[in-house]
């Protein structure tokens, strides 16, 4: 069967939205799933995650057994792992270059907690340990956990794909309700993203992606469900945008944002409402934008695609321009066509190494042809 | 440069004009900040009854370093709470009007809250200025834990009748490289908007100050730090003048 390309779509889009919002203040953050919906592309990205892992490493099981499975999955884990170190060395020396303010007193007695570089064994010791998380670097712990803890959900799955679900629901439950949570250091702070809530959606979209294995769908389907995912996006979408276009002009009247936009803040452990907003988005997404949809094969949306299948690196290189971006703009000025020409130069950048990849990945593969077996299946994840 | 020069000038020929004992006002333009930033449709009814009764007015700022202000040095007296009484006073004349200092470093949201019996209610405000978010952002509280204690700190505001101006965190074209301040500054504006709530954008006003070139708020000697905060003190009170006289008119 051919490669589904929504798949590659959405999480290449998921990118591109990533890395806008990424950067503080950045006007086309208002363009984002977020104007549309109470979630936003953080969901999409460990959704599509989620699945596409389901699909790689359950067909991995099938042909190789769990060993080599579990070896595949931990061999991602360590280029994620590896990854992160990289960019938090580079986020530290963005910051070693903007500390000097900090001695201002003006904003020293504030801002004295952001005293890591004062500590730096301890920084490090907490970013090898994945517990220090500044502002850029939290969505890659999150997918490092995920992941780490996927042989089992996978051996799950293979048993009765309801069972991980409920499992699952019941962590989702506690973290929400008990407010359980990896512990962090310093004291107080949290991870941004609480591994124990958004493992659900990862969950969700690892059964949906095994049931392309499995042949058997884990979810409820036919048209009222569909129907029900209609009207829920449709609700979700007017309220989400009468605020935005009332955080952006005033007279504007928000649509029921007394009842639900403190209920839409929770990312940390992702609101209900987030994921409900979030599911019903997808099914409504996959309602219209079929598998052979045309649109698919559009030499426009061809940029975003290769994005989305080399999603690692793209996701890193994002990760590293947005902070450069950002660098600039607060650094020489961050006007209107300065952050044009930011966003500009972002997506181009990571398109250009996008294609690059790509390229390299067919060229390694054509004449010799005999580390092919298993090689397509790594990269494609 | 050219922009520099031209501030020098003004700063020098406003001096005699604007000079107060000892101490030099800053130029009026320097503090100077278009009224969108400052507009607001929120009314701040009782203190315009009091202002116009020429009754007594206790005003509590409540807030963390920023509002104790001792980065300007000679303690609180050179904070904004300060200079924003001698601004009310000159314009208000013969009404009795005190702003008091509450401001304890590094505590967030709620914990502000848990000491609002103590330090604001005793007192019975007329109007209470609440200074916040800067520890939230900086120790990462998530926004819904924020915006609970915004909303539950408001609604004990009202409780005790007291009427609410929230200022915003401080502005430093470096300080975002380290926090990421933008989803705690939404969030603070949106609660207002939506509870109704007077906000003062401190954040704004300083960045149009620090973007128009009036205060440099980076490259600053050791020895002029203490004299830049309080000239950013003094400005911030003036505009939290005509911020409240727009309000309570």
């Amino acid at each position: 069967m051919a490669r589904d390309l929504r798949l590659d779509f959405f999480r290449g889009l998921s990118l591109f939205l990533i890395f806008i919002d990424h950067i503080p203040e950045n006007l086309l953050a208002y363009g984002t799933f977020h104007a549309i919906a109470f979630s936003d592309a953080a969901e999409v990205f460990i959704f599509i995650s989620g699945f596409t892992a389901a699909l790689v490493y359950g067909k991995s099981l099938e042909e190789h057994g769990p060993l080599f499975a579990t070896a595949q999955i931990y061999r991602r884990v360590w280029q994620l792992y590896v990854a992160h170190v990289f960019l938090f060395v580079l986020f530290t020396a963005e910051v070693s270059y903007s500390m000097l303010v900090v001695r201002n007193p003006m904003y020293a007695d504030e801002m004295g907690v952001v005293d890591f570089l004062e500590t730096p064994h301890l920084a490090i010791i907490r970013a090898l340990l994945l517990v220090f998380q500044p502002t850029y670097l939290d969505i890659l712990p999150l997918y490092i956990v995920l992941l780490a803890a996927f042989p089992f959900i996978l051996l799950l799955l293979r048993k009765q794909p309801l069972l991980p679900l409920a499992l699952s629901l019941v962590l989702y439950v506690f973290a929400l309700g008990r407010g359980w949570a990896p512990k962090t250091l310093p004291e107080g702070q949290s991870w941004f993203f609480n591994p124990l809530g958004w493992q659900f959606l990862f969950v969700i979209g690892a059964a949906a992606g095994y049931s392309r294995i499995s042949g058997w769908w884990p979810f409820p389907r036919g048209k009222w469900f569909t129907y029900l995912a209609l009207l829920v996006t449709a609700v979700f979408a007017a309220a989400s945008l009468s605020w935005t276009i009332h955080w952006l002009y005033d007279p504007f009247p928000p649509f029921l944002a007394k009842q639900l936009w403190t209920h839409t803040l929770d990312k940390t452990d992702l609101a209900p409402l987030r994921l409900v907003s979030f599911l019903a988005l997808a099914v409504t997404t996959v309602h219209f934008v079929k598998r052979d949809s045309r649109f698919l094969h559009t030499r426009w949306v061809r940029p975003l695609i290769v994005c989305g299948q080399h999603s690692l690196y793209i996701f890193c290189l994002s990760i590293v321009l947005s902070v450069l971006g950002h660098f600039i703009l607060a650094e020489f000025n961050d006007g209107i066509p300065m952050q044009g020409a930011v966003n500009f130069c972002g997506f181009a950048g990571m398109i250009a190494v996008a294609y690059l990849l790509e390229w390299f990945k067919n060229a390694n593969r054509r004449p010799p042809g005999t580390r092919a077996a298993t090689q397509p299946a790594i990269a494609s994840e | 440069m050219m922009r520099h020069a031209l501030l020098l000038a003004v700063l020098v020929l406003a001096l005699p004009l604007g000079s107060e004992g000892a101490r030099a006002q800053p130029a009026p333009t320097q503090c100077a900040a278009p009224n969108e930033l400052l507009d607001s449709d929120v009314r701040l009814p009782e203190l315009a009854k009091r202002l116009r009764a020429r009754q007594p007015i206790t005003i509590v700022a409540i807030g963390g370093a920023s509002t104790a202000g001792t980065a300007a040095g000679d303690g609180e007296g050179n904070a904004y709470p300060r200079r924003l009484e001698e601004a009310l006073q000159r314009r208000h004349p013969g009404v009795p009007i005190t702003v008091i200092n509450k401001g304890v470093p590094r505590q967030t949201t709620d914990e502000m809250v848990a000491r609002f019996p103590r330090d604001v209610f005793a007192l019975h405000p007329t109007l209470v200025i609440w200074e916040t978010g800067t520890v939230d952002a900086v120790r990462s509280i998530d926004v819904e834990g924020f915006a609970g204690a915004l909303e539950s700190g408001i609604a004990a505001l009202r409780q005790q009748h007291a009427e609410i101006m929230l200022v915003d965190m401080q502005y430093n074209p470096k300080t975002s490289s380290l926090i990421n301040f933008e989803p705690y500054l939404d969030t603070l504006h949106r609660t207002a908007d939506l509870q109704e709530v007077y906000s003062f954008r401190r954040y704004d006003v300083m960045r149009y100050w620090s973007d128009s070139g009036r205060f440099d708020l980076v490259d600053v000697p050791n020895g002029r730090q203490a004299a830049l905060a309080g000239e950013i003190y003094r400005c911030l009170g003036e505009r939290m003048a005509d911020a409240i006289d727009h309000a309570a008119r």
